[in-house]
């Protein structure tokens, strides 16, 4: 009975953190699907840019490198940042239509030289960055709300809903889901692939940043930590279906719980361990996603 | 072509005579790192998949040798083969849910084995020492100094398994996976299960991984969680790349070579490291797949 009852005490706040983290991951998986999507690479310097760009705001905004407000650091970190993706972009360009497998281990090769140049300008240090939101808490019905919560539930409506509304009623929207249907059609019918390509690179490379700067706060910031966060938007890219974005959202919520659960009742300790069983799993019994049902493998 | 051969066997027989102590020993490593090396090539050249999880398998096999010595009092002779038997198995259990799959998803997968390879080997700790790993201190062949005995059964291996992959190549097994590889549909029509083919290849490569792993442990005489991080795989694929994904024995040694060779010689260098595998891995990548590079020149589009 007291089980029972410590069940009920404690699921509520785990349900509720798991939903603001696997928002989160649900956001780093966006970026991936979106790269996906367009030019069928899976992009393994995700993560490294990631790492990288909040690093930037972290030495930009500390008195590291400068002592620049919070937000002109974000500013300059999200022009780096679409910098190195267009640039990782312009070098897988020559081969990305002919073999996937070696564009991604091209990816591979950037997220190297980003995972480098990061511990060479900012070594191995763990260091903190949070966000600029004041600090208030509340409670409702047992669960404790705080303001970082609030912060992460309102900058994820904004994000994916603006990426929506791009999507959906942009013409590069709907010039990129073309390309995800069909790139041949696309080319027949001249559509220009790369630029295509580059915007859905760009709002990956944005997406991946914001998911970071959101994760650091509850974490740390150091060489290693983004990029295993990213792991886990890889498994809700997965758990999703890889190929749709409505899929990666939801994949990441349901990580996001899922993870939580299982690092308070099993073990912390290994939780890439779990994330590879649920992929495992996952390709096995639904190779298309969970999702592929529910919400159809569309964008 | 043939003297070549001869001369670089030849090579490699005598180098123990000329070297000595930490360059022998590097060389050691660089063998057993081949090894490694030609079993991600293996999966690329078979499979066509790309797998930056092979850290796992070569864990498996060190940890295997390391274990039975520390548990049974047994030496690598015992060690190696029943490091190869689990390396196949763990192979054939990973690469199953994945069998109907295009590369993609298996990349990711093997990308998720390799983040979960640190927190195994540190999360059973009773067997595998934690953080501290464990020594492998029994001599395979009693009597010959450690440093030479290690070289030798290292060369030994990899140039059995040269030879051995030289045969497949030509035997009925391997042209049926080159088949399923490059000609999925035709292979079907031919009788070839492809899933079977995919699951048959990554079960070979992860055992040859495996022993690799066992050589390894052998020659480092240590085996630890900083040994074989989230890195190691995807240092085993650079290797793979620099080596044009080749199977023969001057192939495999130059991607053994580049790997071992360059983190222990540019140490000092350390964060350069990464930096400049991810321009190797790029510039090898781009030049190997971007067939003939005049077509990028003014004029030169035909």
């Amino acid at each position: 009975m007291s089980g029972a009852a410590a069940i009920v005490r404690d699921l509520p706040p785990l349900l509720w953190s798991g939903t603001v983290s696997g928002c989160l991951y649900g956001v780093g998986a966006l970026g991936l699907v979106m790269v996906f999507k367009s030019s069928r690479v899976v992009n393994f310097s995700h993560g490294n840019l990631a790492c990288l760009g909040a690093f930037v705001v972290y030495g930009l905004s500390s008195g590291t490198l400068l002592s620049l407000s919070w937000e002109s650091a974000v500013a300059l970190a999200l022009g780096i940042v679409a910098a190195v993706s267009a640039s990782s972009y312009a070098a897988i360009a020559p081969i990305v239509f002919k073999s996937d497998l070696a564009s991604t281990i091209v990816t591979l090769g950037v997220g190297l030289i980003l995972q480098g140049a990061v511990q060479l300008v900012f070594g191995a240090d763990i260091v903190n960055l949070d966000l600029p939101v004041p600090r208030f808490g509340l409670s409702l019905a047992g669960i404790r709300v705080t303001s970082y919560d609030l912060a992460v539930l309102a900058t994820t409506l904004i994000v994916v809903g603006g990426l929506f509304v791009i999507i959906e009623r942009t013409k590069i929207g709907v010039a990129f889901r073309a390309v995800s249907t069909n790139p041949f059609a696309c080319e027949v019918c001249g559509l220009n692939l790369r630029v295509v390509h580059l915007f859905s690179w760009l709002a990956g490379a944005v997406l991946g940043l914001v998911a970071a700067l959101l994760i650091v706060p509850t974490t740390f910031l150091s060489s290693t930590t983004v990029p295993s966060f990213m792991l886990t938007a890889f498994t809700a890219a997965v758990v999703g279906g890889f190929s749709s974005l409505p899929g990666a959202a939801i994949g990441g919520i349901l990580i996001g719980i899922a993870t939580n659960l299982f690092s308070f009742y099993v073990s912390p300790e290994f939780m890439n361990s779990f994330l590879l069983a649920v992929i495992l799993l996952t390709l096995n019994f639904f190779p298309n996603g969970l999702l592929e049902r529910a919400v159809g493998g569309r964008v | 072509m043939r003297f070549g051969f001869v001369a670089l066997a030849a090579v490699l027989m005598l180098a123990p005579l000329i070297a000595g102590g930490f360059l022998l020993y590097s060389l050691s490593l660089c063998l057993a790192n081949a090894l490694a090396v030609l079993s991600v090539s293996v999966l690329v050249r078979y499979g066509g998949e790309v797998s930056i999880g092979h850290g796992f398998f070569v864990a498996v096999g060190a940890y295997t040798v390391a274990i039975m010595e520390h548990q049974l009092g047994l030496s690598v002779l015992a060690g190696a083969p029943v490091a190869v038997v689990l390396g196949g198995i763990a192979g054939f259990v990973f690469a199953f849910p994945s069998r109907r799959l295009s590369g993609i998803y298996f990349a990711v997968a093997t990308m998720a084995l390799a983040l979960a390879l640190p927190e195994i080997l540190i999360g059973f700790e009773k067997i595998t020492g934690g953080f501290e790993g464990l020594y492998i201190a029994l001599d395979l062949i009693p009597g010959v100094s450690k440093a030479v005995q290690r070289y030798y059964v290292d060369l030994a291996v990899l140039g059995l398994a040269c030879l051995a992959l030289a045969q497949f190549r030509h035997s009925r097994q391997g042209m049926a996976l080159l088949m399923a590889r490059a000609q999925p549909r035709a292979a079907e029509a031919m009788g070839i299960t492809i899933s079977w083919a995919r699951i048959s290849i990554f079960t070979l490569s992860a055992a040859l991984a495996s022993l690799a792993g066992a050589l390894l442990g052998f020659s480092s005489s240590t085996v630890s969680p900083n040994s074989f991080t989230f890195w190691t795989g995807v240092f085993l694929l650079v290797g793979s790349v620099v080596s044009l994904n080749g199977l023969s024995l001057p192939a495999a040694l130059v991607g053994g070579a580049f790997i071992t060779l360059v983190p222990t010689y540019l140490a000092q260098a350390g964060d350069w490291v990464p930096i400049l595998y991810g321009i190797a891995l790029i510039a090898v990548t781009l030049i190997a797949n971007a067939g003939d590079l005049r077509r990028f020149l003014p004029g030169g589009r035909r």
